[in-house]
Order: C-alpha cells, then sequence, then structure tokens
C-alpha cells in the first residue's frame, strides 16, 4: 500500500513537471500570452496563389506560437478548405515543358464563425494603407467578415502582449507583378508609407505590445521577375533578344513569369510575334523606381524598429542571400529559384512551406536577440523532406508555363487594379492623370 | 647476416602494402599518435626517452643512440566502441538519431635501425600519422548524408633517417618524409522535387583520389643529462598533398519519368568526372621531460603541439568542364593550432619486463562550427596500460580507453547552414610490436 502511494505521487510528480515542462518556453522580456500577426498574403500563409489550410497550418506566425508557446492550439486563422481561395496552382508538367495551372473549383473558409478575430488577421493582398483603412473588398471580406473593422482594429481588440507586422509588401508588389509602375497606383509614396508605417506601430504599441517587424524585399529576388530570360533560343539554334513595348529588351529590364505563355505562343520574339506587353515586362526604369521605393520603406521600417524596440527581420537581405550564394541547410542549397530551389512555391512570389518555416526562424531568431528569449527554432527535418500532397505529374499534356487563369488568380490576389489584370486602359486615360495620381 | 637484411626488406614492403590497403583512423584531429606500442604503453610520452627503434617517430634524437641493428614491426587495432550522433533544431532536429559503422582499423608501424658507426647510424621507418574513416550507419536514411556518408583518408609514410651522436649524452636525428596519400569522401545529391516541393536524392557521390605523394622533414634531439633525467624535443614538418582522382554520380531514379528525364538533361551521371583536392598536414612538435624517481621507476611528461591551422579548408574542383563537372566547392575547416598532454610511468619490474601507464588529454583542433558528420572531432582523454618483453624476440602490448567528450554543434561559419546536433564517441586501442 505505501509502495502505491509513493508510485502515484511519483506519477503525480511526473504529470506536473511533464505539464509544466511543456509551458515553459524561455521568451524572456517578451510575452506571448496573446499573440497577434498583422500583414499580407505572407503572413496569411499564402502558397501557390491560394489561401488554403494545408499551407495555412504552417504560417509562419503559427510556427512562431508554438514555439514560443510550447502549444499547438489557441492560435486562431482564418482557415480555407481544399483546394483554396483562389483555387491553388499546381504543377501539371515540366517535361517537355512546364505547365502551371490553377485548379478548379474554390474551398470554403471553415472557421468562419470564431466569435472573435483571428489572431492571424493578416489579409492577402493588403498595403499598408489597408491594414489601417480597409474594410471590406477582396480576401478582406473573408477575414474581416464584415464586421466594418480595419485588420489593425480587429488585431487590437485582442489586447496583444506581441505582435508581428510584415507589411507594405504589396505596396510594391503590384508594380513589380503587373509590370506597371505608376507612384500613387501601383506603388505607394515613400512619405505616406513613413506616416502610415508609423501610425500602424503606435497604436501596436499603445496596447502594450511588444513587436517583431519586418522588412520589404528586393523585387528582383523573386522568380516571378527573374524566371524568364530576355534571350530565347529558337528551335533553329539562334539566340534573339525579346521584344517589349520600346523595342529589343536591354540589360536590367527582366520578362515577368505572366508572359511565358504568350511567349510560347510568339509574342515578343522578332518576326515571329507582336512585341511583348508594357504588363509582360518590368523595365529597367521601373525596377529602379520600384527599389527606390523598398529602399525608402526599409528606412522607415528600421528606423521604426529602433524608436519601438521591436525585433526587426532583415527580409530583404534574407531573399537577396537565397538569389545570390543560396542558403545551406544540412548540405542541401536553397535558392530563389524557380521550381527547383525549394524556396519559393508555384506563383514565383510567396515561399513553400520550407520557405515559411525559415521564415518563422527568422523572426524566432531576432526575437531572441532582441528580447533576450530562447525560443527554441522550428524543426525544419519534416519541411526539408516533406511527406505531404505528392502531387502526381499529370505528363503528356502540352502547354505553356503559366496560364493565363494563373496569372489573373494571382495578380488579383496581389490587389493588383483589375484594370490592369484584365488590360484595359487606366481609368481617366485619355484624359490626363489627376496630379499627384496618390491613392 | 645478408639473409636477415633481405628478411627485413620484404617485412618492410609487406607492411607498407598493408598500411596501403587498411583505412586509417581516428586521433586528434586526424592524426594517429600510436606509432609503436612501448610508446602508446605510456600514452606517448615517449619523447624524452625514444629508446626503441620507434624512435624515428617519437624522437629522431633517439636513433644516435643505437648500438644494435633492430627491427621493429606492429600494428594498433582501433576499435571504436561507439559514434552517435543526437540532433538538434532547426535541422536534423531533435529525435534524429544516427551512428557510425563500429571502426575496425589496423594502422601499422614498422622501424629499421642501423648504426653505421659508433657516432652515425641510419633508420628507416614506416608509419601511418593521419588517418580517418567516418562512415554513418544505413547512408540513404542518415539525415546528414547530402554532407558525407564516407569519409576516409589514408596515410602511409616513408621516413628515412640519420642519427648523430655528438657526445655520449646528446643526439640528433634528421629525417625525410615521404609521404603517400588517398582521400575518398561520399555523400548523396539533393535536389528539391519540383512535384511534391521536397527534397529527394538523385545521386550518390563517390570521389576517389589516387594515392598522391606529399614530402616534408623531421628532426629530434635527446639529451641524457644525468641517470635520473633527460629531455627531448622533436618536429615534424608540414606536409602538402595535392590529390588528383576522380568523382562519379551514380543515379538514383526518382520514379518520376518527368523528373529524370529534366535531371538526365543536367546531371553528369554514372561517368567519370574529374577532380582535384589538397591537404596540408600539420606540422607537429613535442618536448619531453623525464625523471627516474626511483631505480626503476620513470616518470615521463610531454607536452604537443600541432599546427593544425593549416588544415583551413579542402577545395574541391571539378576540373572537367562543362558536361563533366560538377560545381567546386570548398569545405571550410578552420582548425586551430592546439597542445595535449601526455604522462606516462615506466615501471621496470625486471630486467626483462616492464610495466607502463599513462594518461593523454587531446584537445580537439575543429571549431563548433567545423563540426560535422565528415569528421566530428572532440576533446578526449586517454588512459593506457602497457606491457613489454624484452631478450630474444621482444614485444610490447598496450591498451589505450579512449573517451572523447560530448562534442554540440550549434553554430555555422558564416554562409554555411546548420547540422546542429550532439557527437558521442568512444573507442579502445590495442596495440602489438615485435621487436628482434
Amino acid at each position: 500500500m505505501q509502495r502505491l502511494k509513493v508510485l502515484a505521487s511519483l506519477a503525480l510528480a511526473l504529470l506536473f513537471t511533464a505539464g509544466t515542462a511543456v509551458a515553459q518556453v524561455n521568451t524572456g522580456s517578451a510575452n506571448f500570452t496573446r499573440y497577434v500577426a498583422f500583414g499580407d498574403s505572407l503572413t496569411a500563409g499564402f502558397n501557390s496563389g491560394s489561401l488554403v489550410r494545408t499551407f495555412q497550418n504552417n504560417s509562419y506566425p503559427v510556427l512562431i506560437f508554438r514555439q514560443a508557446t510550447g502549444r499547438t492550439t489557441g492560435f486562431e486563422q482564418p482557415l480555407v478548405s481544399e483546394p483554396g481561395i483562389p483555387g491553388i496552382l499546381t504543377l501539371q508538367s515540366i517535361v517537355p515543358r512546364v505547365v502551371i495551372a490553377a485548379s478548379g473549383g474554390q474551398g470554403q473558409p471553415v472557421n468562419l464563425n470564431l466569435p472573435r478575430p483571428y489572431d492571424n488577421i493578416a489579409v492577402p493582398g493588403a498595403r499598408l494603407h489597408d491594414l489601417l483603412a480597409t474594410t471590406s473588398g477582396g480576401l478582406h471580406d473573408l477575414i474581416l467578415r464584415g464586421l466594418g473593422f480595419t485588420q489593425l482594429q480587429q488585431g487590437l481588440s485582442l489586447q496583444p502582449t506581441f505582435a508581428t507586422l510584415w507589411i507594405g509588401n504589396n505596396d510594391v508588389l503590384a508594380a513589380a507583378t503587373s509590370g506597371i509602375a505608376i507612384e500613387g497606383v501601383t506603388l505607394t509614396p515613400a512619405a505616406q508609407f513613413d506616416a502610415e508605417y508609423r501610425q500602424a506601430a503606435a497604436a501596436i504599441a499603445s496596447v502594450g505590445a511588444k513587436m517583431a517587424v519586418a522588412n520589404i524585399p528586393d523585387v528582383t529576388s523573386i522568380p516571378f521577375v527573374t524566371t524568364v530570360s530576355r534571350f530565347l533560343t529558337l528551335p533553329t539554334g539562334q539566340t534573339v533578344t525579346l521584344v517589349g513595348p520600346n523595342g529589343p529588351l536591354q540589360a536590367g529590364d527582366f520578362v515577368l513569369l505572366s508572359a511565358s505563355a504568350d511567349i510560347g505562343a510568339g509574342r515578343g520574339i522578332p518576326g515571329v510575334g507582336p512585341p511583348l506587353a508594357d504588363s509582360q515586362v518590368l523595365s529597367a526604369a521601373e525596377v529602379a523606381a520600384i527599389q527606390d521605393h523598398i529602399n525608402h520603406y526599409n528606412a522607415t521600417i528600421s528606423a521604426v524598429a529602433n524608436e519601438r524596440g521591436a525585433a526587426l527581420v532583415d527580409a530583404n537581405a534574407l531573399l537577396r542571400q537565397l538569389a545570390t550564394t543560396g542558403v545551406n541547410i544540412g548540405g542541401v542549397t536553397y535558392r530563389s529559384s524557380f521550381l527547383t530551389g525549394g524556396v519559393f512555391s508555384y506563383d514565383g512570389v510567396h515561399p513553400t512551406a520550407f520557405g515559411y518555416a525559415f521564415i518563422a526562424n527568422q523572426f524566432i531568431d531576432a526575437i531572441n536577440a532582441k528580447f533576450g528569449g530562447d525560443i527554441p527554432p522550428v524543426d525544419l527535418f519534416p519541411f526539408v523532406f516533406g511527406t505531404n500532397k505528392a502531387a502526381k505529374a499529370a505528363g503528356g499534356d502540352l502547354g505553356f508555363v503559366f496560364t493565363d487563369g494563373a496569372r489573373r488568380s494571382l495578380l488579383q490576389s496581389l490587389g493588383v487594379p483589375k484594370w490592369i489584370v484584365d488590360g484595359q486602359p487606366a481609368p481617366g486615360k485619355p484624359h490626363r492623370p489627376r496630379r499627384g495620381a496618390k491613392g | 647476416m645478408q639473409r636477415r637484411g633481405s628478411f627485413v626488406g620484404r617485412a618492410m614492403v609487406f607492411v607498407a602494402l598493408v598500411a596501403l590497403a587498411a583505412g586509417p583512423i581516428h586521433a586528434a584531429g586526424f592524426s594517429i599518435f600510436e606509432q609503436g606500442t612501448k610508446a602508446m604503453g605510456m600514452a606517448g610520452a615517449f619523447t624524452a626517452q625514444a629508446d626503441d627503434p620507434s624512435a624515428l617517430f617519437h624522437n629522431a634524437g633517439g636513433l644516435a643512440f643505437v648500438t644494435d641493428r633492430q627491427f621493429s614491426v606492429g600494428t594498433t587495432w582501433i576499435h571504436g566502441t561507439k559514434a552517435e550522433f543526437d540532433g538538434d533544431a532547426p535541422f536534423p532536429g531533435p529525435g534524429n538519431h544516427a551512428e557510425q559503422k563500429k571502426l575496425s582499423e589496423f594502422p601499422p608501424h614498422a622501424y629499421f635501425v642501423h648504426p653505421i658507426s659508433s657516432v652515425w647510424k641510419f633508420g628507416l621507418g614506416i608509419e601511418t600519422p593521419f588517418g580517418l574513416v567516418t562512415e554513418w550507419e544505413k547512408p540513404d536514411q542518415f539525415s546528414g548524408r547530402f554532407l558525407s556518408t564516407k569519409a576516409s583518408l589514408q596515410v602511409i609514410d616513408l621516413n628515412p633517417t640519420l642519427g648523430w651522436q655528438i657526445t655520449p649524452n646528446f643526439g640528433l636525428g634528421f629525417g625525410a618524409i615521404g609521404r603517400f596519400s588517398k582521400v575518398e569522401l561520399n555523400r548523396n545529391i539533393p535536389f528539391n522535387n519540383p512535384f511534391t516541393q521536397s527534397i529527394i536524392d538523385i545521386g550518390r557521390l563517390k570521389l576517389e583520389s589516387d594515392f598522391d605523394t606529399g614530402y616534408g622533414w623531421n628532426v629530434g634531439l635527446l639529451h641524457k643529462v644525468n641517470n635520473s633525467f633527460s629531455w627531448g624535443l622533436a618536429y615534424r614538418s608540414k606536409v602538402k598533398v595535392d590529390y588528383e582522382g576522380q568523382a562519379r554520380v551514380n543515379r538514383v531514379p526518382t520514379g518520376n519519368p518527368q523528373l529524370d528525364a529534366l535531371l538526365g538533361a543536367q546531371v553528369p551521371f554514372d561517368k567519370d568526372l574529374p577532380v582535384k583536392t589538397e591537404i596540408e598536414f600539420p606540422d607537429e612538435a613535442s618536448l619531453g621531460l623525464a625523471f627516474a624517481l626511483t631505480a626503476n621507476l620513470l616518470l615521463e611528461t610531454d607536452v604537443n603541439w600541432t599546427g593544425w591551422s593549416s588544415f583551413d579548408q579542402v577545395p574541391i574542383t571539378f576540373t572537367g568542364g562543362p558536361g563533366n563537372a560538377l560545381p567546386s566547392q570548398t569545405l571550410p575547416e578552420r582548425w586551430d593550432d592546439v597542445y595535449n598532454y601526455r604522462a606516462g610511468l615506466r615501471w621496470t619490474a625486471s630486467p626483462t619486463s616492464q610495466w607502463r601507464f599513462g594518461y593523454v588529454f587531446d584537445e580537439t583542433p575543429q571549431p563548433e562550427e567545423g563540426v560535422s558528420p565528415l569528421l566530428p572531432d572532440a576533446d578526449r582523454n586517454g588512459v593506457t596500460l602497457g606491457y613489454g618483453h624484452t631478450g630474444g624476440i621482444g614485444y610490447d602490448v598496450a591498451l589505450m580507453y579512449l573517451d572523447f567528450k560530448e562534442r554540440s554543434r550549434h553554430r555555422s561559419f558564416p554562409g554555411e547552414g546548420p547540422f546542429f546536433g550532439t557527437y558521442n564517441t568512444q573507442a579502445i586501442l590495442l596495440g602489438l610490436t615485435v621487436n628482434f
């Protein structure tokens, strides 16, 4: 009997120890009692042109939450059933041609009745201005649920003790993915960005939350921009320079992934088809304009991080590293190359599951460094050797790289204005553009 | 005498062949200090004694005191009793356990010494001062297989030496080192399967060099101050070996015909790809002090220095040109110069028998960032017990237990990724040398 008692108390003690061990993560001076993630598609866990729970379940905010709290439940997201919204892009074949197409059909929201705002309140397509001002439209309807409150308002109503903020990607991305850089339309003016970013950070700080923020990667480090060469080798063996709206493409000009289908049909090939459209080419001048904006945004983000005592993730440097030397994990070199690099999904803009896990570790490193914690990194093993979703090659069907359906689906979810997606003239044209054209 | 000489010659050739065939081992860094069983019994604290033919390795100054022609031959059985790895996050993650194949190797040594006159002495040594084998079990499942599945380094030195007995108490020795070495590296080749967005194995890469040569020299001095005190100093130079060889990627089918078609057009599978590499072996210096505590009891303490900073990087250069090469790479090593410390006790139980005891602390030259499945090194403590018999055909036997400190890696060189975790290693060494 005595022995039984001892055993029972030992078992209880073990149980107690085990119970506390799970919860005991040293987060330093950061407090993850209530963690809210603000942002755009990257924060939402968007993958291959889709918001879908297969990938939402491994969004970087979920991974940070799990590592920082030791809990696997309690972090709520606007989950969408397969095949996602919009239908996820799939790789149909790679030989003889690469074919990427959107899945037919759409998924359904499966967490729509949560009686409070989502902890991951990020909205794909959101720009910085949307964070502060937008309550509906696009995927806002799915995530903000028509309650009349903005992303920032909903997130702050949860009284977060910790917040991550990665916003501003869409303030330049639309210009890059649509090949049309217009100040105030596809590019947010730097002064506006500065003011609104400070406003967002001040609001988060006002509820007492500590923060980690990430800056904006260079658009010339994503495969959507870098994959298609401006040179093309014809079946005759002759190499030609593709022709854009302003003649043969020059060094520094990029052909967008979305042009590949038309190039396959002869467009842009001198003597074969018409020149590539403006929306299919990112000219050197457009790249310079976009990079200039990114530099200004990142100066703001860095300054605000400094002022607010926030951890800063240098996503710009990380993407540059992926695009140049690559990142080595246990003898595997990850790169930003499309399809084979392992980091970017089929849309050429958003990360793979591995990519998101890697980003989560960048956040965790920055949070640990800033707040003196010891949050364990995400175990990358299952993401490196991922056993999920063995997509089968369809094989046999000839096609083009990035179907028009895939293009439209992606651009719309990135918040590219519909008239650009549809290839219409700008609203207001042929009248003179409004002065300043601030949006 | 002539007959004996030819026997010695043939025996030396035999030992050399055995050494070339054997895949050597594992000791501080990849040096093997066990090059004579008498010295091994005292954990290598032998620089101030150097009173058997293995002086050619331990301190060439000892050769100066040789009075009779002697031949000795032996080997050390190096037996790994444990070599395990446990992973940590972020990669390959906790719960990831792996083991190396149990090491069992027999690096040989052989020495011939011959007094030319009362002052000048000649010696020829065959030694295996470096070597390495790390081979992981279940190589196709091992989480470190893209870094290394098997690595081996074979080294055999030919070491002709001249001894000069300057005074009855003071000897000098000079030697030339001809080093023959071969290196083999194996690992699997990863590829991101675009259909599954996960990493798969597409080939097994084997790089194998020819036996290539390098040259160096060594010098030693031994001063027998009086009956109760002697000291010695020995130095062996750096030796650089430039290797040439072939690499081959044995294809692993992916099971996806489209992927196989893509890879077949991009990767030079199943053909010999010319490759070059180089290793600069470190220089070594030893200082030993020996004290006779009583008529029968001798204590020696040694300090060894090894210039491992020579092992800075391993360049792997594919020279075959387009379609006949893989991307060249450089493995960063960035080792440090290190010391190790040895103490040996020798008890002369009778005129023909000795008992020996020793302890060595061996400091690893490998920085934490460089610890990898290719060569997970660690600080180590060794204890030894030895026995020697002289008269007629003499012999020495010794046993060494070598415990490696647990070694963890949680840092990487700039630009290198994680392969984090903890290595645990133990080994037993058994030495036998026969002298006649």
